[in-house]
């Protein structure tokens, strides 16, 4: 691989930056009952993020029980057997600690952030949730309270905001037949319907020490997680019940090219995108890296091809971008979008553009442009170590779809080694003419505008 | 200009040394050596050792007041700067003033047009860039500690030979063209908008952008208003990196270097919302959910009443899932994914305010629930628990505010910006501590009256009154 003197140097600096941090490595180990543990040393303050992590997600779920995986998510905050009712948030925050939990298509995670001496109570409460969890039945009782605070947030989330409504039908366009075509916090109407036995039966199958993992990131020694984690985790029986084969599968390619439009009083500024498959880090891991790469050169920033062909030489838009979703376990999409300048229509914008991408296409990146696309994302690794709970959740997510804590350590010498016909490649082979896409239209309603 | 003992002082240069292929990378520095002997100008370090972080205080040699941590243990260093004085300040008729002036700091300076500026910030690996706010105008630099001279060479071309050049000028115009129209169905906008209006029309704060005042705006206005906002007195620096006082002086000083002295900024008035008249509005905005922001008067930080009124907010609705709106209007109720409430000790505009979403049909029952949890406040208080409860939280939990670098410079700018002083840090959990169920419960009532409180929705509300006519 060819660098330009200015370049290398560059990425020697972030390079040897990093290799500084040799002292800096995660631990990881297994209790014996297969509980996976990592631990993420920070010692700048006496914090901790403790975190659980269970290798379920929506995409388990059982065909019509949509957002069954996120509503319990929200069930774990209610009651255990030796917990009362909506004591565990209460008990977290006497202790100076700040708690929340989130859900996505692959995994669950719940997470405490304490000063660091709060460590131990907080594996104590995180134990009691996954194995003595209470789930009312009352039907007016907290279950279905919290499914109406679910429909809350879904409108909140999405009904609100007519993009999200369009890029949720897109989505499900691209996961067609897949188990992430439903949006993860489920469809209205099944939410709606969901019941407090598809909370128990969804627990008992997939909440078990086996099919979780510890991550504590801060000021701790991994002598010390290991020995509460033993104390805490390292009682619970597995349970067996998690299937071992997630429903993953390949990402079928894109049927037929279609257009999709969404047309609302609310949108004042109408806007374009095409979302075609791209890769995924776990599946095609090199490739993936290569298509970040591109897709940085393409339309990371400000001094990328699109944004200065499209916003500053031609004015045709305000902004545009391209960037793909390569970090969940399976295939995710990788989208070209733009928002006109005033007074531009859609069709002139995006002519423009994918004359700017097929002219990209066809004549390939330059060296110095993939230099600093390269050693962005390598600095960007860098910058990332400053927030204990983003390592935490980064460490997390990647080793809940199967990746390694080396695999993760390696990355910024991976991104450094893509080559521009690396990265050119995995661009073409994504966004080629001959690949099928599907286009979103995001418009004003009639006699708006 | 002693850079030497910046990049040597990294254990990544000292190794890159040796194999760095035999380029060298001084050359970059030519003025290095010769000044490196004869500059070692004592730097007056006064060190604040904080049970939350060392802070050392220091003045440049070129005058410019600065706060450092050193934190060696991820090689970046983040500089904030700030100026009292910010978009408030923006001539009547010019709105968006201060904004274009912020907008083009890293849009151009001396050789450099934008682009260039932008590709040298990506070849350095770091960004820089500045916003105003309507009292402050602030910028800041992050960057990796072995680049930390050359970045900060750039930032100071940014404030000695910025170019506003026409080019960004007209993109600005173009952004806020979209964005004068994207506004009017957000709907956080619309509430403060409606807020502004309804409470204090008139005042600096309730002024906005619009299509005229654009068409006033100018790349010479914006290069002349450049000169009032950022001078040298005026200009407060919080820093938290790999560095060390020594070698933060003289990089900060170059970029102070070329400021002017002094100039001239009217202070904002400030609003006494206690005197404002209390008001329902209704926005229309046609979506499933109605936006519901309550506000009232707020306390100033030096007022007696304010900590004890800090310490009830937990539980009035600071407190997440442990304060009474989130455990009736949510959890009790499923009404609503989330309701929260803040005090803003800001002295030009003291308010306790606070918002949630529900769907239209539920707007009514919502607001109805909010004003009887606020009537309980006031009738009957919070019990001992409670207030025990908050307590343990407010003190447990300040050590999170401090596990990163980002948060560590963030909190010691609030310290500065509001005057509490280099101890308010090592002093706060006390004044927490301090407070009785007495005083929560005189505060309570004082001031949770919800007749005291302005309500604004934005939605298609049920259960309310009829919308106010449209603009």
């Amino acid at each position: 691989m060819k660098r330009s003197l200015a370049a290398g140097l560059l990425a020697l600096f972030a390079s040897s930056a990093f290799a500084e941090e040799a002292a800096w490595a995660p631990s990881t180990f297994e209790l014996s009952n297969g509980m996976d543990v990592v631990v993420l040393p920070d010692t700048r303050a006496p914090v901790v993020t403790h975190m659980v992590w269970y290798k379920v997600g929506s995409s388990d779920e059982a065909p019509g029980k949509s957002g069954i995986a996120h509503l319990f998510e929200h069930v774990m905050f209610k009651q255990t057997k030796n917990i009362g009712p909506e004591e565990f948030t209460s008990i977290v925050q006497r202790s100076g600690g700040q708690l929340n939990a989130f859900t996505s298509w692959d995994y669950t995670a719940y997470f405490e952030r304490v000063e660091k001496s709060q460590l131990g109570k907080m594996m104590e409460l995180e134990a009691e949730r996954m194995v003595n969890l209470i789930i009312n039945d009352d039907p007016k009782g907290p279950f279905i309270s919290e499914r109406d605070v679910v429909k809350e947030e879904r409108r909140q989330r999405i009904d609100n905001n007519p993009g999200v409504i369009l890029q949720e039908k897109v989505l499900s366009g691209i996961w067609k037949d897949h188990p992430y075509e439903i949006t993860v916090i489920g469809k209205m109407e099944e939410v709606a319907a969901l019941t407090p036995k598809d909370g128990l039966d969804f627990y008992k199958q997939y909440y078990s020490p086996e099919n979780a993992i510890l991550v504590v990131a801060g000021d701790v020694t991994p002598e010390e997680v290991r020995t509460l984690a033993e104390q805490h985790y390292g009682v619970i029986k597995p349970t067996g019940t998690a299937s071992t084969e997630r429903k993953w599968k390949p990402v079928s390619p894109i049927a037929e090219t279609q257009l999709l439009t969404h047309s609302d009083p609310k949108v004042r500024q109408p806007n374009w995108s095409r979302y075609y498959l791209g890769y995924s880090q776990r599946r095609q891991p090199e490739q993936a890296l290569a298509l970040d790469v591109g897709l940085e050169v393409l339309g990371g920033g400000l001094t990328s091809r699109l944004y200065q062909s499209l916003v500053e030489k031609q004015q045709l838009a305000i902004s545009a971008n391209s960037y793909a979703l390569t970090t969940l376990h399976d295939e995710g999409p990788a989208v070209l979008t733009a928002s006109p300048a005033p007074g531009i229509s859609l069709e002139t914008l995006e002519t423009a553009l994918m004359a700017e991408v097929e002219k990209v296409l066809a004549e390939g990146f330059t060296e110095a442009e993939v230099a600093r696309a390269r050693n962005k994302l390598a600095a960007d690794a860098i910058y990332a170590r400053d927030s204990q709970s983003g390592m935490a959740n980064l460490f997390g997510g990647w080793l809940a779809i199967g990746g390694t804590a080396e695999q993760i350590l390696a990355y910024p010498d991976d991104v450094r080694d893509v080559t521009p016909e690396e990265a050119i490649a995995a661009v073409r082979a994504v966004f080629g003419a001959g690949n099928n896409y599907i286009e979103a239209h995001l418009l004003p309603a009639e006699g708006d505008l | 200009m002693r850079t030497t003992q910046l990049i040597l002082a990294s254990v990544a240069l000292s190794a890159l040394a040796g194999c760095a292929s035999g380029y060298d990378w001084m050359r970059g520095h030519p003025d290095t050596a010769e000044l490196d002997a004869a500059a070692k100008p004592a730097l007056d370090v006064k060190v604040h050792d904080g049970e939350f972080a060392q802070i050392q205080q220091f003045v440049t040699p070129g005058g410019v007041s600065v706060w450092l941590v050193s934190e060696p243990s991820i090689p970046i260093l983040a500089v904030q700067m700030a100026w009292k004085g910010g978009s408030a300040a923006d001539p009547a008729g010019l709105e968006g003033l201060a904004e274009l002036v912020t907008y083009n700091m890293n849009e151009g300076a001396g050789d450099l047009d934008s682009l260039g500026f932008t590709t040298a910030m990506e070849d350095l690996n770091m960004s820089f860039g500045c916003t105003a706010s309507p009292e402050w105008t602030s910028c800041s630099v992050s960057s990796l500690t072995a680049n930390a001279p050359q970045a900060m060479d750039l930032v100071a071309t940014a404030f000695t030979a910025p170019r506003f050049d026409q080019g960004p000028f007209e993109r600005f115009r173009r952004e806020e063209e979209v964005g004068l129209k994207t506004r009017e169905t957000n709907a956080s906008y619309l509430a403060s908008r409606a807020t502004a209006q309804a409470l204090y029309p008139g005042h600096p704060f309730a002024r906005e952008t619009s299509a005229e005042s654009l068409a006033g705006l100018s790349t010479d206005k914006a290069r002349e208003h450049m000169r009032t906002l950022m001078t040298k007195d005026r200009l407060i620096v919080t820093a938290v990196g790999a560095v060390t006082p020594e070698e933060l002086a003289p990089l900060i000083d170059k970029v102070a270097a070329g400021l002017p002295e002094t100039s001239t900024v009217s202070p904002v008035a400030p609003i006494d919302l206690s005197k404002a008249s209390v008001t329902q509005t209704v926005v229309s905005l046609p979506q499933p959910q109605s936006l519901v922001r309550f506000i009232g008067p707020g306390i100033d930080r030096n007022h007696p009443d304010f900590f004890p009124a800090f310490v009830l907010n937990y539980t009035f609705g600071g407190g997440g899932f442990e304060s009474r709106l989130m455990k009736t209007l949510r959890v009790e109720k499923g009404l609503t994914y989330g309701i929260s409430t803040a005090l803003d000790p800001n002295p030009s505009l003291l308010s306790w305010s606070g918002g949630g979403q529900t769907k239209n049909e539920s707007a009514g029952e919502f607001i109805a629930g909010v004003k009887e949890e606020m009537t309980a406040f006031v009738v009957s208080g919070v019990t001992e628990a409670e207030l025990s409860d908050a307590k343990a939280y407010l003190v447990g939990s300040y050590p999170l505010g401090f596990d990163s670098n980002a948060k560590i410079a963030g909190q010691m700018m609030t310290v500065r910006q509001e005057d509490l002083g280099v101890d308010y840090f090592d002093r706060r959990n006390s004044l927490i501590e301090a407070v009785t169920l007495e005083d929560v419960n005189r505060v309570s009532k004082s001031y949770l009256d919800p007749a005291r409180y302005s309500f604004i929705v934005v939605g298609e509300p049920q259960g309310i009154k009829a919308p106010a006519p449209a603009e």
